[in-house]
């Protein structure tokens, strides 16, 4: 039983973390808006590892990953002014601007082909994985049967378009298409 | 209700698609656009991404080469947003200036304006005294002193003044200023050392800026003009006192 206490509280004191960085975040984001230079670095020494992780999940390559997130630096110095903190998590706003720089050098330098075996090693499952149990989008996606459920992870976590699904998945482009909008609108019921 | 049909995306699907990251040329410029200027998409973007965030959470966090942050520190060296005290409305303005639809409606009315001109011009000069009063106006909008403002450790060129023969004096900035809350610029003039620098001007950020130089003598060549950083509401003691950002002399235009 006092196994259960400690998770418990963990989780208490993760959520506490997670709340304290989106301050601080939000807090560094109205900063840069002012020209303050030092809350910029404040958000690459906290983020820019995992913002790497996150680009390089979709462009398989340390250099693009940097480049993608050198150049998402450059956007959010250059946009913080346009967070708006009642939209949305700076969390939200920091990852999304990283996930479109790397689109972005994806779409235009970097596409999957047969012989890329990199985009073989990719395990949805294990990406499920890592979420935490109590994630409301863990719970959600898990109630989308496979390979239904794939196409939300390959796409967001991996950037692939509906043709590289399609290609992946080994379905027609309109099976494709119709698997993401059923699984989307499933996800959008179940987290309401 | 076709799945295949883009043209029938609802404004949730559309923000949901391109969350995702499936939106692709047109569309993705189009969904882009929308951010700025449909505040309903906006919201529908921001719940997306709040929906999905926890999949950014599960990447592998990775050493960035040590040499990263310095690329990034050269490439952010000049704040391109605006700094605080005009924040909302030069927001305001940037969200027009990345809307396609006013620029697309300035450049139809651009064309427009050039073809009265024209025909403007035509019914001028057959009227050759019309022309001469148009040819004179054009010539005072030349300026008769300029002056270039410099940083002096950076020598980085901040501003320049312009002096008209009609007496008008303007501030042009070349890039922007971080001015720090509860800070503002303060553009100052002198001529001659006995009676000290005057201040001509107030503004809470770089811009374009009609300086006052009602009260004071004609502008005259090597004329100093600087812009220093000052305490809101400007230099409680009528003289510079904070750091000088950018100073120049005025030279006679050719």
């Amino acid at each position: 039983m006092t196994g259960n206490g400690t998770i418990t509280e963990t989780r208490r004191d993760e959520a506490g973390l997670d709340h304290a960085r989106e301050a601080q975040l939000s807090a560094a984001l109205a900063r840069c808006a002012a020209g303050d230079r030092a809350a910029l670095q404040m958000i690459y020494n906290s983020e820019a590892p995992k913002m790497i992780g996150v680009a390089r999940r979709i462009l398989f390559r340390q250099d693009l990953a940097e480049e993608a997130v050198h150049d998402a630096f450059v956007r959010i110095w250059g946009a913080a002014a346009s967070f708006d903190p009642h939209r949305g998590s700076a969390r939200g706003w920091l990852y999304a601007v990283v996930r479109n720089r790397a689109l972005s050098i994806h779409r235009n330098e970097h596409r999957y082909d047969a012989s890329d075996d990199s985009a073989l090693d990719i395990d949805c499952e294990a990406t499920m994985t890592r979420m935490p149990e109590t994630s409301a989008l863990r719970k959600c996606l898990e109630r989308i049967n496979r390979p239904r459920r794939d196409v939300v992870v390959l796409a967001y976590v991996h950037g692939m378009s509906h043709g590289e699904l399609a290609g992946r998945l080994k379905v027609p482009l309109g099976t494709v298409k119709s698997w993401v909008r059923r699984s989307l609108s499933s996800l959008q019921e179940c987290m309401g | 209700m076709s799945m295949h049909d883009d043209n029938t995306h609802s404004t949730d699907d559309l923000a949901a698609d391109y969350v995702m990251g499936l939106l692709d040329g047109a569309e993705l410029a189009a969904a882009e656009a929308r951010m700025t200027d449909d505040a309903d998409f906006a919201r529908a973007v921001s719940t997306w991404r709040e929906r999905l965030a926890d999949l950014d959470a599960t990447a592998e966090a990775l050493a960035p080469s040590a040499a990263l942050w310095d690329r990034i520190a050269d490439s952010t060296k000049i704040k391109p947003a605006i700094p605080l005290p005009g924040a909302r409305a030069a927001l305001r303005g940037a969200t027009l200036w990345d809307n396609i639809g006013f620029w697309r409606g300035a450049g139809i009315g651009g064309v427009f304006a050039a073809l009265m001109l024209v025909v403007i011009l035509i019914g001028a000069l057959a009227t050759s005294r019309q022309l001469r009063r148009e040819l004179i106006a054009l010539a005072q909008r030349k300026p008769i002193y300029v002056a270039v403002l410099v940083n002096d450790a950076t020598r980085e060129t901040g501003a320049i003044v312009n002096t008209f023969s009609d007496g008008r004096v303007e501030l042009i900035p070349l890039r922007p200023i971080d001015v720090p809350a509860g800070r503002t610029l303060q553009v100052w003039t002198l001529w001659d050392r006995n009676i000290g620098p005057k201040s001509i001007g107030l503004t809470g950020q770089s811009r374009t800026l009609q300086l006052d130089l009602e009260a004071l003598p004609d502008t005259v060549a090597d004329q100093l003009f600087e812009i220093t950083l000052e305490p809101e509401g400007g230099s409680p003691i009528g003289r510079p006192t904070g750091p000088i950002l950018f100073k120049g002399n005025a030279a006679r235009a050719l």
